[in-house]
């Protein structure tokens, strides 16, 4: 029932920093996306924080659900608890290194 | 029915397993004279009387109420006994009859049941009443009542069960059925254990493990919904407390006449 909720949980937060995603860069100036417009506006603590925390939503997000579809199976199912101790140990490990890159960012 | 269809011999194909001789189950064909009104299990009965008296299958009641006769019949579960043959003859005049999916044959149409009363016992699917029970009647409004309907309809055929994806794969799972059953008790003001069973439905192998496929909702023969009893039991799983608060309150009441 954790699983489900946080899978819940990390769609809605997925739908908000999606939606703030697509807008920012598709939909308003300058339209070309290139690595210069990326970095500018990566170097910044907002847009910084805005990722990472979008980051910590997909990995979540993925692997609740990667959880779930797993154990859905008999076999998987009798090592529920190692198999979420793997995925949580795989969430933070994508995590720091994801992070770490989006930090990482600067003018 | 028109007269030609009163004269057609129709082809029933039929899933044979008999695990003292075949190593995998294999169709085998058999040729029925139609008649009207003649359902899926009348041609059964015409085949093992007539033809071939080896052919496996429960049946009882023959009124859609046991629930014995649930097969797979053209790809889909059903009750062989409230199923008229014209409506499952195919193009080539063919009808294919199996086994529930899913479920080990015991012998050809025949399947164990076993897990599947595992999980409805798990449940606790019989009424727990208050120890004060009123001396002449429980007193449920109409609404509550209508709220327990659709899930007392429930005949425990199967069919629902055994068209489950999830149950596919993890008989573990407590499976629609079960949580038809622990939703009917779960909203019966009479009963006294909701909380309980609402716990049980919570753990790892149960409501969170329904991927909302409805094929529950395609093969009850009785259109009975069990997806939306399993989303009710999820959001009263949440709120364990608050619910289990509001029960005992109601059942202070429950000999009390219904306010208008």
């Amino acid at each position: 029932m954790l699983t489900f909720k946080i899978q819940r949980w990390s769609a809605i937060a997925l739908l908000f920093f999606l939606t703030v995603h697509m807008i920012f860069m598709h939909y308003v100036p300058p339209f070309h996306i290139t690595f210069d417009v990326v970095q500018a506006r990566l170097s910044t603590p907002t847009w910084k924080i805005i990722d990472i925390l979008f980051l910590f939503s997909v990995l979540v997000h993925a692997m609740a659900g990667s959880y779930q579809v797993i154990t859905d199976f008999e076999s998987a199912f009798n090592y529920r608890k190692a198999l979420a101790w793997a995925s949580i140990i795989i969430v933070i490990l994508a995590f720091i290194y994801g992070a770490k890159t989006i930090w990482a960012f600067q003018l | 029915m028109s007269n030609n269809d009163i004269q057609r011999t129709v082809t029933v194909r039929i899933q044979r397993f008999n695990p003292d001789v075949d190593k995998k189950p294999h169709m085998q064909d058999y040729q029925v004279k139609m008649w009207p009104g003649m359902t899926i299990l009348d041609a059964l009965h015409e085949i093992k009387t007539h033809q071939d008296g080896s052919v496996t299958y429960r049946r009882s009641c023959r009124h859609g109420i046991c629930g014995s006769c649930a097969m797979h019949i053209n790809g889909r579960n059903t009750l062989a006994c409230k199923t008229p043959i014209i409506n499952e003859v195919q193009k080539n005049d063919t009808v294919t009859i199996g086994p529930l999916p899913y479920l080990p044959v015991i012998k050809d149409m025949v399947v164990d049941r076993t897990s599947f009363w595992e999980q409805y016992l798990r449940v606790k699917p019989w009424l727990l009443p208050p120890n004060d029970i009123p001396e002449k009647e429980f007193r449920m409004s109409q609404e509550e009542v209508d709220a327990l309907h659709d899930a007392e309809a429930c005949i425990m055929c199967g069919a629902c069960y055994s068209s489950c994806a999830v149950i596919g794969l993890n008989k573990k799972y407590l499976g629609p059925h079960a949580l038809l059953k622990a939703f009917l008790r779960v909203l019966d003001p009479r009963d006294t254990a909701p909380a309980e069973r609402l716990e049980i439905v919570s753990q790892a192998d149960g409501v969170a493990r329904c991927h909302t496929i409805f094929n529950c909702i395609d093969a009850c023969p009785k259109g009975l919904n069990p997806t939306q009893a399993i989303e009710t039991l999820r959001k009263l799983a949440q709120k364990r407390q608050k619910y289990e608060e509001a029960r005992r309150e109601r059942q202070k009441h429950l000999n009390e006449p219904i306010p208008s």
